[in-house]
Parts: C-alpha cells; structure tokens; sequence
C-alpha cells in the first residue's frame, strides 16, 4: 500500500460513490430486463461495473489501479446498500482483475482507447467465468451463454471502455484532474 | 528564544504553474503567537498551510526549496503524521473534513492515528468536545450537525491531538454571520482556557482583530510584503491591501470611503464607540437607488405555501414584486429563503398558493421562454456550467434558440467583456478562478436579455474585490431597468444597494420595506431575526448618541 | 439479537462460505430447505422487521422468476428427454424443470443470506473489523468510509445540478440522444465535485496524522469470540441436514 497516495484512494471511493448511484439507478431496470429476457438482460447493463476501474486506471496510470478501483467500489457499494451483500467484495475483485489484466499486458504504458475497452472485456471475461459457476449458466443451453458472453463483452467494452474514457477525458479538461497523470497529461498536449 | 516555527527562504512551484506560488517567504513564530496570516485567493495562503503541517513537500507534485523548523526540527524529518500532534489545521469546507459517520468517532479517529491507548480515549474525546461546546453531540451523527457545528467539530478533533499550534484556513468562509460569530468566540475562549499558537488565514478581518495584532500579507506573487501589527499594515499598506482584495473590517471601509487620507482608522464599532471624536466623520452619502416606484408588477404570489419532511419551509408568503426593484431577502439559515427564491423562480412549485408572471399564471409559461424572463444564478456557479469553454457557455443559450452565429458573436463578445472575461473565452468553466466562475454564471443568465434576476448569495466567499466587481454589474444591469431579488446575509449590501429588503423567519415574512425603516426596527426584533445592523448604521447611532450626551452635559 | 452482536467479519465469511457452497448444489430440494432456514435464523435470531424484509426480498423474486423461466426455455439439451412433466397445460423435461428451480431457488438463497447479513451488520462496524479482523489495510478502510459520507451530499448535488441545468434551458430532451446528452451534461460537474471532495477530504484526514500505517489504537475494538463460533456452526448443521434429507429423497445433484 506503500506507493499509494492517500489521495488516490479516496478518490476511487468518491467515484465509486458516484457510479454506485448510477448503478443503483439503473438496478430496476436490470431487474425488468432480467424478467424478459433472462440473466442476458443483465449482461446488457453489466459494463457500468466495471465502469470505476477504467475511469481509476485511465486516470491515475499506476499498475494495480483497476483493481483496487474496483475491490473499493464493491466495498462501497456493499456499504450504500447492494443488497447483494459481502459477496460483492469477492465479485469487484475478480472484475478488478480482468480489467488489470489487459493494463498488465500493456506493461502499464499505453492507455489508448482500444487498451481501456480491451480491460472492459477484460473485467466481462473474468466476471462470466466467475458467473458461470456462482450462478450456474452451465445449465444453460451452450448456444445461450455465449450470447451472454458475448453481450457483457459488448458492454464492457462500450460502456466500461469506451463511455469511461470520455467521461475521463471531459473530466481532464475541467482541470480538476491536475494531480493525477491523465490530468498533466492533457496539460502537456495543451501547452504544445 | 527559539522560535516555534523558522520558515526560512521558501520557495514553491506546482508541476502545472508556470509561476512559483510562493517565493521568499521568511518568518518565525513564537511559541503562542498569534497571526494574521493575509492574502488575495490564489496567492499561496492554504499552500503555506501544506507546508506548516509537513504534508508539502511529501504530497507535492512540484518543487519547494528552503527550510521549515517546528520546534527546532526540520518538517521533512518529522515521521509522516508525527507533526499532526505539533501543527493542526481547521480547513474551509465543513462539509470535507471528516471521514466517520458520528462526532465520538470523528475525534477517535485522529487519537487512533497518534497511537493514543484505547483506555485514554474516551476522555479525551470528552474533553476536546467539551472545549468547544460541543460536548452534548458526542453521539450525534455528523449529517445532522450545522456547518458552524461541524466546524467546531472539525476543531475539536484537532485540540485532542494537543498541537501546539492552530492554523485556522479560512474557516468561517463557508458560514453564516451568526456561526462566524460563533466560532471566534469559541475561540476566543479557548485561548483563556489552553495555550496554544495562532495562525488566522483569512481574507476578510472583521471580528478576527482583536485574535491577532500581527499581520503577514501576501500578495499575488506569493511573497511576504509586510509584516508588522494589523493596524501598521492598514496606515502602511492600505492601497495595497484594497488592491489584493483583502477585506478590511468594515468599520474601516466605512470611514475610508469618505476620508481616503485618514491614517488611523477603527477597527471595531466597540473601538469607534470608545473614541468617536478621534475619527473625522461625514455623514454618508448613499449611492442614489433607483426607487422602484415603476409601479409595474411583474411577478405576483398568493398564499404560496412549502413543506419538505414534513417540516412547513414556506408558510402562506403573498408577495408582489414590481419592474426595476431590486431586493434583498434575508433572515436566518434555514428560514426558508433558497426555496422562496427557487418558488419564485419557478424551479419549485409550491405546494399550494398561486404565482404569476405578468399576468399569467407560472405554470402556464412554456419553460423555455420562461427562462427568458427569469434568470437564477445558484449559489455554486458551477452546477450551473454545461460546456466546455466559456464562450460556448454565454452562448449556449442563443444556440438553443438557432439565432443567427453573427448575433450570437456579437451578443457574447458584448456579454464577455463586460465581465472581464473575454480574455477567458477559450478556457473551461471549471478552470476559472471563484470571482471569474461567479460572474460567468451571471452572464448566462443575463445574455438572453432576462429582465428579471434570482441570485442566492452570490457574494459568499469571495474575496473583496470579485465581490465589488460583481456588484458593479449587478448595479449596472439595475440601472437598466432588471428587476434584481438577491439572498444575502450581508447587511452592507442590503444598506447599499437594496431598495426593498424582505426579511424571512421560519418560513414566513416577517418584515417586508425599505432598509431604512428595517434598520428602524426595534433591536429584539432584529436580534430575533438574526439580522445585525450595517456598520454605517451603528455609527450612526452611536454618533446621535455621543451627540445626545455632549448636548444634554454641556 | 444475537446475530447483530456477532462479529462482523466473521458473519461475512460464513455467509460467503455457504454462497460459494450453495453454486455447487444444482438440486431445488436443497436450496429450499437452506432457504428456509436462513430465513428462520434471520428472524429468530435477529431483530429484523419483516415489512422491510419483505420489501427487499421482492425485486429477489422478480429475478428469480425471470431465471426460472428462461432457464427452463434456454436449459441445456437433458440427459433424459422422455423424462417429462406437464405443467399449466406445457410439457417440460423433468430436469430441466428441476434444474430452473433449482437455480431460481439458488437466487432466493443467496439474497436470503445477503439480507441476513444487511439487516443485521452495522456496515461502520464492517469496515472497522476487517481492519481488525482480516488485516485490511486502513488507507482502504479510511477512505472507503471517507466515500460513503459522501453519498448524501451527492444525491442532494445531483437535484441541485438537474436544477441549475433546467435554469439554463437544457433538459426539455425529447430523443434519447438527447438524454444521453444531458446525462454527460450531469456527469462531469458531479464526478468533479466529487473529486475535489476527496482530495481535501484526504487533506485533511492527512493532517489529523492518519499515514494509513497498521499499528493504530482502534477506538471501537473487534474481536471474534467463541461464542460467535455458533453462528457458522448452526449455518452448517442446517446446510448438511438440507444436503442430507435432498439425498435421501434422492434429489441431490452436484455440479451440472
């Protein structure tokens, strides 16, 4: 825990904060699309879980941050009341991973748009195989759960990777990111 | 001696500055001294605050050179969070300071940090609140607590820590009067009770001068250029004082506006009030008010009536309010002002009563061209910013209505430089400095041609001289014939410029005329409505009174 | 009330334990007996308020019964295909039934064991004694319970900013382009209050001498006590007679 300012953590739980509303908000309509169309309803929606974790690595550029990101927003999200309950600690840190996988690969250098949707379907891969046995697809028809698969890739990808980065990116030119890489990052590109 | 503090040639730069934020700075401190640590916004104030208590440079991105002892000891040889049981510091926002969801917990946290045992804790924590008052909240949720609670709270949690030092960063600028009162008293009395060493960061000096003698001031460079009593810096340094915006207490402004040259100037009313004869005194001639005689009403309410958690906040307000007025609501926290202004505006509706807008009933209005009638600017200009850069942001609302680009150009070229900002136009809102954001928020509500205009507190925090620029436009636009309703707590500002002021207590009007007849008011009324006079008033009055008893002695 | 007194993190394990165990159940008997157990214990032991249950367990049942059903169309292809029974005027395979009931009930347990632990958790508490009890590190700690006083002010701020919005003539959007518009509008000013937040938040936590190093006093100390061993023990003896009674009635199937 060391190398981590103080600062950046707070700031992964204010995010949380954020997006735990947003998620909130849109948990009666996963709820209603569940009863319609199944748990691929579900996956539809899934990418704003992993949603932290891109914002948090994008802007804070450190290894690890994806994953801590995403274990603090399941920690705050068990807190604002998920009813999900403790188990969600356990889920943010598999979605954690996946998402930092796709960084690791990188080395931690490149945080280009195709990287931050790649560590969106990195969150959506990590977080089927873990559905899949807690909530047990394998009884589902094969041909079922790859659409699954696939959708919550999509969503990962579009809603984590791609929405993430643009929140980030109108983030970064509001100045309130001059602390953090991403902000002296757009400061450099400005100056120039 | 030595001294507590030594800060020797220090110098900082942010990463992102092009300009050091803080050059040349020396000074010591003794061990319980107190001072007036002054300074425009942005010249470096809360950055020397970062430096005092050791988290610069260890949390800097940038450089800092020189030198900083506490008690004879380098800040960077100090473990991390070794220095908060020497230095501890009150900061502005009572709403960021806590981490706990209760007021025992809160006080624990920072005696956990310290290391203090378990056993000790809990008198501790007693004691600290008891010092401020505070001790009948121990297991009070913070939520529930008034930003001059949570300030007190926020001081509490440091005086458990025992530091030998208090850097007090600009606490009052998020209070009302009656919680700043509040809250130098508190502290006033602590320093009867334990002995500790002051700094006061502040842009406004009213109440805070007889806390401290000595004044550093700082200017937009970030250097020290005096050092010296408060009322040597005033004698001294008095154009340069008014020109980096640090309030001088209104007594002195009072006098200064009609004896530019007068070298010693009071202080306090209670220091007028002992001498009234040392100071020269003219009587006072007021910017002359547009009355609002138009006799034109534009906005009329019925009974209106608002209750939220099952608590009544407006309670049966009729009102009517007429072309070219331009009016002050007042009155307590929580007395239901915002959400008046808001129900006025038509951001709220009432839950019952009626309110029309010349002659139409509110919701009637299309809201688009409501908006064109009626602008509101919210009491933090940010909420209210949607674009990207500031010239989008005054245009914003033009394009919605597709008027021809050359217009707009002109209309927001015309609007930006009015307000000083045309220089920004390619910045982003959210970069601006607090003055900057305030006006922008006003040139948005105004670009449209909005005849009538809502601003809730739009002085609050603001350093002297954003805040006379401000009233400059606002006066300007008056002039020109917009009807103005502001919130305020700040009575200079209704005596100046109001011509009608409407008072709110628990919902209800309780005074509605000109600030002359509310000054008029009888003194328990006006203490019931947590409304104080304006320092030219209570000059007055103590003058009519001195002149009474030299007439009725000799 | 015994269950409110239990040491936090201790009930956190346990009721993760007994979700992981029941993803290996695919039978309905079991997950129904447990069911009904978790839900007796919850209330025998808990002072919990059966409106607000009730109310909670709801959107539970909606899911579950979204499961159910497309479990049942989508379930895999079954083992035994003549196997078969005949509901609501609908022919089903038996164990494709069985299996979506199976995993619906599966749902309903583990939002049961969920509750439990929510209704009865002081969730400061929580935090606290993973610090203590499971070395989190407090710098995660501290700033998670930073975060979440931050919750209210940010539902206030997002009305204040739909408001100040609707003053500037934005939000009569019709498409949902629009919309999508208007939520980005909403976005920015929030997560940048809110990042400001947290960095003077962080400032001033720093000051007060929080450096996010272990050996700190707690004020509010955890322990696990042997008593609070029962907990897991009851959990367990009711696992393995709802094992035991689904084998014997010759349900009991593990893994797909």
């Amino acid at each position: 825990m060391a190398n981590w300012r103080f600062k950046e953590i707070v700031v992964m739980a204010a995010l949380a904060v954020v997006f735990g509303v947003v998620y909130l908000a849109f948990l009666p309509l996963g709820g209603v699309l569940v009863g319609f169309f199944g748990p691929i309803g579900y996956d539809l929606i899934f990418g704003i879980w992993f949603i932290v974790s891109i914002i948090a690595a994008y802007i804070i550029q450190k290894p690890g941050a994806a994953f801590l990101s995403e274990t603090i927003a399941a920690m705050v999200e068990v807190l604002i009341g998920n009813a999900i309950g403790p188990m969600l600690i356990v889920t943010g840190m598999v979605q954690g991973l996946g998402a930092e996988a796709a960084f690791a690969a990188t080395r931690w250098k490149n945080y280009s748009v195709w990287v931050l949707m790649a560590a969106g379907v990195g969150s959506a891969v990590t977080s089927f195989i873990y559905g899949y046995f807690m909530s047990g697809y394998a009884a589902l028809a094969p041909g079922y759960v790859t659409a699954m698969f696939i959708v919550r890739m999509i969503s990962g990808a579009l809603i984590a990777g791609l929405l993430g980065k643009a929140l980030s990116d109108g983030l970064a030119k509001t100045g309130v990111l001059s602390s953090f890489a991403l902000g002296k990052e757009y400061r450099k590109k400005h100056a120039a | 001696m030595r001294p507590f503090v030594d800060v020797r040639s220090l110098r900082l730069r942010f990463e992102t500055g092009e300009k050091d934020i803080l050059s040349n700075i020396n000074f010591q401190l003794h061990d319980g001294e107190s001072v007036l640590l002054l300074g425009p916004s942005g010249s470096g104030k809360s950055t020397l605050t970062s430096c005092l208590n050791g988290l610069f440079p260890r949390e800097l991105d940038g450089e800092m050179e020189g030198d900083i002892f506490i008690d004879g000891k380098k800040t960077i040889d100090y473990r991390p969070g070794e220095l908060s049981k020497q230095v501890g510091v009150v900061f502005q926002d009572p709403e960021t300071q806590f981490c706990m969801l209760n007021v025992e917990d809160e006080v624990a946290f920072g005696l956990e940090n310290i290391g203090v045992p378990f056993e000790e804790m809990e008198e501790k924590i007693e004691d600290a609140l008891e010092l401020v008052d505070m001790q009948d909240y121990k297991e009070s949720a913070i939520a529930t607590l008034s930003g001059g609670q949570k300030q007190k709270l926020a001081l509490a949690c440091i005086l458990a820590l025992k530091p030998s030092l208090l850097i007090l960063d600009e606490p009052t600028a998020n209070l009302d009067p009656i919680a700043t009162k509040d809250l130098i008293e508190t502290i006033k009395n602590l320093r009867e009770k334990i002995k500790f060493g002051l700094v006061i960061i502040e842009h406004k000096l009213d109440d805070w001068t007889d806390l401290a003698e000595r004044c550093l001031l700082l200017n937009r460079e970030g250097e020290i250029f005096n050092d010296s009593l408060l009322r040597t810096a005033i004698r001294n340094n008095r154009s340069q004082l008014v020109e980096q915006g640090i309030w001088l207490p209104k007594v002195a402004q009072f006098f200064l506006k009609d004896n530019p040259d007068q070298m010693e100037l009071p202080l306090t009313v209670e220091e007028f009030a002992a001498y009234p004869s040392r100071f020269a005194f003219v009587a006072e001639k007021r910017i002359s008010r547009n009355s609002s005689e138009s006799g034109i009403s534009i906005l009329e309410t019925r009974n209106i009536a608002w209750s939220a958690r099952k608590r009544d906040i407006i309670k049966d307000v009729s009102l009517s309010i007429y072309e070219g007025e331009f009016i002050a609501i007042v009155g307590a926290n929580g007395s239901g002002k915002t959400t008046l202004s808001r129900i006025l505006s038509g951001i709220q509706k009432p839950a019952s009563g009626s309110i029309s807008l010349k002659g139409k009933a509110l919701k009637e209005w299309k809201e688009s061209l409501l908006r064109q009638e009626i602008g509101y600017v919210f009491q933090n200009p940010e909420h209210q910013f949607i674009t990207n850069t500031v010239y989008d942001e005054v245009a914003f609302s033009l394009k919605m209505k597709n008027e021809p680009a050359e217009t707009i150009r002109e209309k927001v070229y015309e609007i930006l430089d009015t307000f000083g900002l045309l220089e920004l136009k390619n910045e982003h809102p959210f970069s601006l400095s607090q003055g900057q954001k305030r006006r922008l928020s006003v040139a948005t509500m105004i670009v449209d041609g909005q005849s009538f205009l809502l601003l809730d507190e739009p002085t609050f925090g603001q350093d002297a001289q954003s805040n006379a620029e401000l009233m400059r436009l606002l006066q300007q636009r008056h002039e020109r014939g917009a009807t103005i309703l502001m919130i305020t707590h700040d009575m200079e500002i209704v005596d100046q410029y109001a011509s009608r002021v409407v008072v709110m207590n628990n919902g209800e009007v309780v005074a509605d005329c000109t600030p002359e007849s509310l000054w008029d008011k009888e003194a328990k009324n006006l203490k019931a409505w947590q409304l104080e006079l304006p320092v030219s008033v209570q000059i007055k009055k103590i003058h009519e009174e001195e002149a009474y008893y030299v007439s009725t002695t000799s | 009330m015994f269950l409110q007194r239990l040491n936090p993190s201790l009930k956190a394990l346990t009721i993760m334990l007994f979700v992981v165990l029941l993803a290996m159940i695919f039978d309905p008997i079991t997950p129904l007996l447990f069911l009904i157990w978790t839900v007796s214990i919850t209330f025998l032991f808990g002072k919990v308020a059966w409106k607000k249950y009730t109310l909670y367990f709801i959107p539970f049942l909606i899911f579950a019964f979204g499961m159910l059903w497309t479990t049942i169309i989508f379930a895999d292809t079954p083992t035994n295909k003549d196997d078969s029974i005949t509901l609501f005027g609908m022919t089903y395979p038996r164990e494709s039934l069985l299996t979506a009931l199976a995993l619906s009930l599966r749902v309903l347990n583990v939002a049961a064991l969920s509750l439990l632990f929510i209704f009865t958790t002081n969730i400061v508490h929580f935090i606290l004694s993973l610090m203590q009890q499971l070395r989190l590190p407090p710098k995660i700690a501290y700033a998670v319970l930073a975060g979440y006083r931050f919750l209210p002010m940010m539902r206030d701020e997002i009305k204040i900013i739909h408001d100040a919005h609707r003053v500037r003539g934005v939000n009569q959007a019709k498409t949902i382009k629009e919309k999508w518009e208007n939520y980005k509008r909403y976005s920015i000013p929030l997560l940048a209050s809110s990042i400001r937040k947290a960095e003077r938040t962080a400032m001033a936590m720093e000051s007060k001498g929080f450096t996010g190093e272990k050996n700190r006093t707690f004020y509010r100390q955890f322990s696990i006590k042997k008593t609070d061993w029962i907990f897991p023990l009851i959990m367990l003896l009711g696992f393995s007679a709802a094992v035991i009674v689904s084998l014997e009635m010759g349900y009991l199937k593990l893994f797909s």
